[in-house]
């Protein structure tokens, strides 16, 4: 499927998912509204309407306009399976994290995601730099969190014994 | 006056006066440029030091971090692409190219520049025209706001790149996203979790959506691996380059100072607002968001140019402009000075020390500006691949701290990836951010003025203010669909 088109499909099936779906399920009414004040939903829907209509335009024009040649995405080469499998790596390392933080603490877990990160951008070169990076970076920045603005950082379930 | 602005002005010239100015402009420009730490976090981190000072140096202080902390958040926005304040958002649009093409010091110079007279403008209209513009401030009611706002979102046609209509797609999503959370009526609105009641902070959206994307681009299509780590390049910003953007520093300064004075519309909105009257009326208007000095000079100009002005309501009418400004409201009562109308009867010689201060903290910025750019310019020799995950750190540790809030950091990543799925889609990221700061706004003045008429749609042009914004509003329209269908044939042609 061309990208315009996909593109123009995807603009209006999340505008019509929310006018249709989550503006009626998820922005309730109050019973009482003082005066002549238009209800909460008003504007999320008018907004979501607008949307669908501009989408609609979208797909139009990508079927009507002459095709302008888009910039290429600069890549490294590799196949767009491959990008894919990395984006998905990239999503689990995000998740995981989330999940991670009330286990492991917040220090923890941010010194295993810099550490994927840096690995999963290709980087093997400077060594020292990533694990400068990766273990003391999250150590100076908690400590400087820490006294400076008093912020709390989670400590993790399993690793609260050893003070983080 | 003359006399009285004399002896304020050797009041001021303290070498104790002075050192509060350096370490609070500073420690703003630091504050600043560190993404997800924000203005407000440094001038309330500072209030507690203020009970033990004098009235004037403590308000001093709590000003400098301010307007350093403004001028700070466009060193990030450049060098790095993660606007540290969400007024240097526009600065990252034009900022960001220039550096990657070997132009961050002369991006830096120029922002630098133009925060100094947007600033300087900013506090002579504070000692000038601050009961004028205090006056009009209080004729600004929801219809005048809702229009102002509607003028102020035009600002889409400028910063949506090659297409309009996916510049407006973006910009209603940014108008729904600003609806999650609680609305005027205490409804919760899109609340999927009980986190998503408060609704979304501006800061993890912000950065989310600016930053981020650049550290997936890195992780899954390794572009940037090929490159040269970017360098600092040409410094100087020549006499040519800023005579030609003069007119927009002191229209955005104008902007800044107006728009400033105005409470509840701050710094962020007018840059968005700068930006596109420069973007509108610049000859090289085309070039704006591909590494354009004369955008950064808009943007850095108004925003700047606002902080002095959020002083106007404050001072005269004892009104806070904007969180920072309560917290210095806080500060003035502590120290047992009362703001408004009375504080220039009773203390007139506190009120004009404060004036020449911030004056003088104008030209400390610069310095201030020049020793920063030294220090951050290091940051453009690191390699992409250590310095994106050292951002995403910052950005993590930098928005935790906001709120203490996980949420917060799951909202920042999540927004990464919808930036990303943007930039796969050719969606300008731009608009979006405008509308989301913009959308609450717009819509509590437009539900507000609805309910003060009983529904009646005509009181959007009830009032001279409304109806110059909708000459504004409809004039800008017709240029842009001018441009719009000038540019259909264009394409055309050369299609055909």
């Amino acid at each position: 499927m061309p990208k315009p088109v996909l593109r123009g499909l995807i603009i209006v099936a999340f505008f019509a998912l929310t006018a249709f779906v989550l503006v009626p399920a998820f922005v309730p009414r109050p019973a009482f509204i003082p005066g002549f004040a238009p209800p909460p939903d008003m504007w999320p829907r008018t907004v979501s309407l607008a949307g669908i209509a501009l989408g609609a335009l979208v797909l139009l024009l990508a079927f009507t306009r002459p095709r302008a040649a888009e910039e290429p995405v600069e890549t490294d080469g590799s196949t767009p399976a491959r990008m894919t499998v990395r984006f998905a790596g990239l999503m689990l390392a995000f998740v995981l994290f989330l999940v991670a933080i009330p286990l492991l603490g917040f220090l923890l877990s941010t010194v295993l995601l810099t550490l994927c990160i840096v690995l999963m951008t290709g980087e093997r070169g400077h060594a020292v730099w990533i694990a400068l990076l990766a273990f003391g970076g999250p150590i100076l920045l908690q400590i400087f969190f820490h006294s400076a603005l008093g912020t709390q950082f989670p400590k993790g379930v399993l690793t609260k014994p050893f003070g983080f | 006056m003359f006399h009285e602005i004399l002896s304020a002005l050797v009041a001021v010239a303290t070498l104790q006066n002075l050192l509060i100015m350096i370490a609070g402009i500073w420690g703003g420009v630091i504050v600043g440029a560190i993404p997800g730490m924000t203005g407000t976090m440094a001038v309330t981190l500072a209030l507690p030091f203020t009970f033990y000072m004098d009235p004037v140096p403590s308000i001093l202080l709590l000003v400098a971090l301010y307007k350093g902390s403004t001028y700070g958040g466009s060193v990030s926005a450049i060098l790095i692409k993660t606007p540290g304040t969400a007024s240097a958002a526009c600065t990252a649009l034009d900022g960001y190219p220039l550096a990657q093409q070997g132009k961050a010091g002369k991006a830096l110079n120029m922002a630098l520049y133009s925060s100094v007279i947007g600033d300087f403008v900013s506090n002579l209209s504070l000692i000038f025209f601050a009961a004028p513009l205090a006056v009009l401030a209080l004729r600004i009611g929801p219809p005048e706001f809702f229009m102002l706002m509607l003028f102020a979102l035009t600002t889409v046609a400028g910063v949506s790149g090659s297409s309009l209509l996916l510049g407006l797609v973006s910009a209603a999503l940014g108008l729904l996203l600003a609806t999650v959370g609680e609305d005027m009526y205490g409804s919760f609105r899109f609340a999927f979790t009980p986190d998503m009641q408060a609704g979304l902070s501006i800061a993890p959206v912000l950065i989310g959506l600016f930053a981020l994307p650049e550290l997936i681009k890195l992780v899954v299509m390794r572009a940037a691996k090929k490159e040269e780590a970017a360098t600092l390049g040409a410094q100087h910003v020549t006499r040519e380059e800023f005579m030609g953007s003069l007119k927009t520093i002191l229209k955005g300064s104008v902007i800044g100072s107006v728009l400033g004075a105005i409470p509840g519309i701050g710094p962020s909105s007018a840059a968005f607002f700068s930006y596109g009257e420069a973007q509108r009326s610049s000859k090289t208007g085309a070039n704006f968001g591909k590494g354009e000095l004369e955008g950064i000079a808009a943007s850095e100009s108004a925003n700047n140019g606002a902080c002095g002005a959020t002083m106007i309501p404050l001072l005269a009418l004892g009104v806070p402009g904007d969180v920072i400004t309560g917290v210095m409201l806080g500060a003035f009562m502590i120290q047992g000075l009362t703001p408004g109308p009375l504080l220039f009867q009773t203390n007139i010689h506190e009120v004009y020390m404060l004036l020449i201060g911030m004056l003088v903290s104008s030209v400390l910025l610069f310095f201030a500006g020049k020793i920063t750019m030294r220090m951050f310019a290091k940051v453009s020799h690191i390699p992409q691949t250590l310095l994106t995950p050292l951002v995403l750190l910052l950005c993590i540790f930098g928005i935790y701290s906001i709120a203490s809030s996980t949420f917060d950091v799951a909202v920042l990543l999540v927004m990464g990836v919808v930036g990303f799925g943007m930039f796969l889609l050719n969606i300008p990221a731009a608009p979006f951010l405008i509308a989301f700061i913009l959308g609450p706004m717009l819509e509590e003045n437009l539900r507000r003025a609805l309910a003060i008429s009983r529904g009646d749609p005509a009181v959007l042009l009830s009032s001279p203010i409304t109806w110059v914004f909708a000459v504004l509003i409809l004039f800008v329209l017709t240029i842009t669909v001018r441009r719009e269908i000038q540019k259909t044939k264009t394409e055309r042609r050369v299609a055909q």
